[in-house]
């Protein structure tokens, strides 16, 4: 399935099976907000190890490099939400 | 059809041959894998739809050989994507996440989960658009194509020129590899060397040489900048220092055994590929084989023909010594003279102050509770190398306390949706 997920409401396009991570560089968003401490997030490994790309996705915090796009989903900044 | 499942974890080399080889003795198996497609590390694969001119004919044969080989065991092997595993317990009852959240009393386990990349900390190492060179890697081969903007490699290791060589092929040439080691000096060491290793660098060499790549060996990044929207990166060699501009830098300084997951538990349990020794694909598949035959011998008492092939595993290691050799280099020299300021800790944002203020020589409990190293989301898979190194390098291979479950954070949503515990994790039951 290919469409549209939504970066703080802005339509960023997907490719069939693309991970929100993907999308999101692709549409040149690198800094996914900043980490409770303050250091900016984003793709650091882009394996599922490091914890750098977290965001909050329709609601829940997820990293965004395993995460499979779906048509309308709502992703935004983690925003300090884990501390 | 509901006994238990072997539960292999990581559809990578290794997962998948170790699942091969167990169903292949009658047993069923599970496959967990977090990320929505096959391929792991190296064998990352396009996404559907898009053609794939960065992998080698090599890589590929390989690659079809073992998912051929899965596929041949028809449903004894069942492998679910978007899942993960987050840990076992004492009793034998491993959490998995995602896809579907679910206790499951596997009859064993096989953990698979590969290799990280070994990044030391640099100035600037956490600005966006610096990432891992394997990350890059990962963008090229799932989209085809190389990501926009000029690219800049740097770090040390082999890994630098297969990521440089798959950006010319995915069609935007990195502006110039940072190599800190001195590779090329070694042409008699390098004819030790395996053939395939040795073919696989010459192709990678000449892929690099003929879109005119230059390559700066004997060079150290010695910080990154952000400077008007792009990102500067300064470099030092003997010959005095210099500075590149980009868009995108991908490091990389190696790569290292991934095992967060250990616990004594009252099932089998073995360790499989990169996750229990980093020695690349070649082995990742002899290891996965091997550990699945274990297995099999563990469970059913008879010895499968392919039972443990350690000769192979053992020139793998001799390779992969000899590679470590070619460019080695020594860092600590760099990694003493960090900035105060410089992050070693990018969960907890803490740096090379923080760790000098807890004292010359800090217990592991210093370090964790004072300083909190080691106690970020990632729980220390970054950070403890440097730590160790800065702090006290002979115990640089040693954790920085015990492995905590789960191995990564989980919602509690999740933990509540995951329910009972069931022996068989496709009927629940
Ligand atoms: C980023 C990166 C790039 C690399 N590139 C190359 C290269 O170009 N050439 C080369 O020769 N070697 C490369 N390597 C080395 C490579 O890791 C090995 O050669 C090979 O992939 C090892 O196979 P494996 O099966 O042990 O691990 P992998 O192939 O890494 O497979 C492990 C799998 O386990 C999954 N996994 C991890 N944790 C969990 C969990 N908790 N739950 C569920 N699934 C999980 C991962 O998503 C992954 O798919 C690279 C390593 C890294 C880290």
């Amino acid at each position: 399935m290919s469409g549209r997920i939504y970066w703080n409401g802005t339509p960023v396009p997907f490719l069939p099976g693309e991970n929100a991570a993907s999308a999101l560089l692709r549409a040149g968003i690198a800094g996914f907000g900043r980490t409770p401490t303050g250091l900016p997030g984003g793709v650091f490994c882009a394996i599922g190890q490091c914890q750098g790309c977290l965001v909050m996705a329709d609601g829940r915090l997820t990293e965004a490099c395993l995460l499979e796009c779906r048509e309308g989903m709502r992703l935004s900044p983690r925003g300090g939400m884990n501390e | 059809m509901n006994e238990p499942v072997v539960l292999v974890v990581g559809a990578g080399l290794a997962g998948f041959s170790a699942a091969a080889e167990i169903a292949g003795a009658g047993l069923r198996v599970l496959v967990v894998e977090q990320a929505a497609a096959p391929g792991g590390a190296i064998h990352r694969q396009p996404l559907p739809g898009i053609a794939y001119p960065v992998a080698s004919a090599v890589h590929r044969r390989r690659w079809t050989q073992v998912t051929a080989s899965v596929r041949a065991q028809g449903d004894r092997i069942e492998i679910r994507y978007g899942c993960r595993f987050a840990g076992l317990d004492h009793e034998g009852t491993a959490l998995l996440t995602g896809a579907r959240n679910a206790l499951v009393r596997p009859r064993a386990l096989v953990i698979a989960t590969g290799a990280a990349e070994r990044v030391r900390p640099r100035p600037g190492w956490t600005l966006p658009n610096v990432m891992t060179a394997g990350a890059l890697q990962i963008r090229t081969k799932t989209l085809g194509k190389a990501p926009d903007g000029r690219i800049l490699l740097g770090g040390s290791g082999p890994l630098l020129l297969a990521a440089g060589a798959e950006l010319v092929k995915g069609g935007n040439p990195p502006v110039a590899i940072i190599e800190a080691g001195r590779p090329f000096r070694h042409v008699i060491g390098s004819l030790g060397l395996p053939l395939p290793y040795l073919r696989e660098a010459a192709g990678y060499m000449a892929t690099l040489l003929r879109a005119r790549v230059p390559v700066l060996t004997g060079t150290e990044i010695v910080r990154i900048e952000k400077r008007s929207g792009a990102l500067t990166l300064h470099v030092e060699s003997s010959s005095g220092g210099r500075t590149f501009d980009g868009d995108l830098i991908g490091l990389h300084d190696g790569i290292r055994a991934s095992d967060h997951y250990a616990a004594a538990s009252s099932i089998p349990v073995m360790r499989a590929g990169d996750c229990r020794e980093a020695l690349g694909a070649r082995a990742a598949l002899a290891d996965g084989r091997a550990a699945g035959a274990a297995l099999v011998a563990e469970l059913t008492g008879t010895v499968p023909a392919s039972a443990k092939d350690s000769s192979r595993i053992e020139r793998e290691r001799r390779a992969q010594r000899r590679l470590a050799r070619i460019f080695g280099h020594d860092g600590s020299a760099r990694l003493a003279a960090l900035p105060a300021d410089t992050v070693i800790c990018r969960c907890e944002n803490r740096t090379v102050g923080d760790l000098r203020a807890l004292g010359p020589v800090p217990t592991d409990r210093d370090l964790r509770l004072h300083g909190r190293f080691a106690m970020g989301a990632c729980q220390g898979r970054f950070c403890t190398e440097w730590v160790r190194a800065l702090t006290d390098p002979s115990h640089a291979g040693s954790p920085l306390g015990a492995v905590r479950l789960p191995a990564h954070p989980i919602a509690i949503a999740d933990l509540l949706d995951a329910g009972g515990i069931a022996d068989n994790p496709s009927t629940g039951e």
